[in-house]
């Protein structure tokens, strides 16, 4: 299966992202907005969580 | 035509929908409460989200939970597992063999070790963590998808 932890992180904040974008919204720009916001929001603090954690454990 | 559109005659259904029946159908397939609401765009993609994120997680070697009385944690994970309804079986049946929820207290107990066993099969699983994310995620967002089934048809939601 998907063994790339980048694509798994990509494609949980999308699945995410839909699901509740539909759940809260019901305009379809609403819904797009939400979608971005969201999955966009998953995919970069994840990032940034993964830089500022790369340095540890510390040795 | 605009979704919105479509889901414009959802009041008319609502108003003759029972909250409960709502609630049981939205457990028993991801999207079918919405779907008996007349949210018929809605129930659409509730199922492919939770069809796909349960898929992944069953395809990634995710593992359906076991209760065991020392853990009280594992209480909440089979909680979580059953509400992704029967979709559940299809994961505990892939992981243990068998569609079982406790794990037997005796550790002399040859089935408990046979289920530890298949347990551990797949913990040893590279895509493990990811696919028990995923189960564990289609369960959380099933629980949502009845609650707001709930909201639909008692009014408090369009």
């Amino acid at each position: 299966m998907i063994r790339s932890h980048f694509l798994n992180l990509l494609v949980f904040s999308a699945l995410v992202a839909v699901f509740f974008a539909f759940l809260t919204q019901n305009d379809p720009k609403d819904r797009v907005r939400v979608i971005l916001i969201l999955g966009g929001s998953m995919v970069v603090l994840s990032l940034i969580i993964a830089y500022v954690m790369y340095p540890f454990p510390l040795r | 035509m605009s979704d919105t559109l479509v889901e414009q005659a959802a009041p008319d259904a609502r108003s003759v929908s029972s909250p409960f029946v709502a609630c049981f159908l939205a457990w028993l397939l991801p999207g079918l409460g919405h779907f008996y609401l007349g949210k018929k765009v809605r129930a659409a993609m509730f199922f492919a989200v939770v069809l796909v994120m349960f898929t992944l997680g069953v395809a990634s070697d995710g593992a359906a939970s076991l209760i065991e009385q020392r853990q009280p944690l594992t209480f909440l994970a089979t909680f979580d597992n059953l509400a992704a309804g029967p979709m559940d079986l299809i994961s505990r049946y892939l992981t243990f063999g068998s569609i079982v929820y406790v794990l037997p207290g005796e550790e002399g107990d040859p089935r408990r070790a046979e289920l530890v066993e298949r347990l551990r099969s797949r913990v040893r699983s590279v895509t493990y963590e990811y696919g028990n994310t995923f189960l564990l995620t289609a369960g959380l967002m099933n629980i949502l998808l009845i609650l707001d089934a709930f909201d639909i048809a008692t009014g408090r939601k369009d």
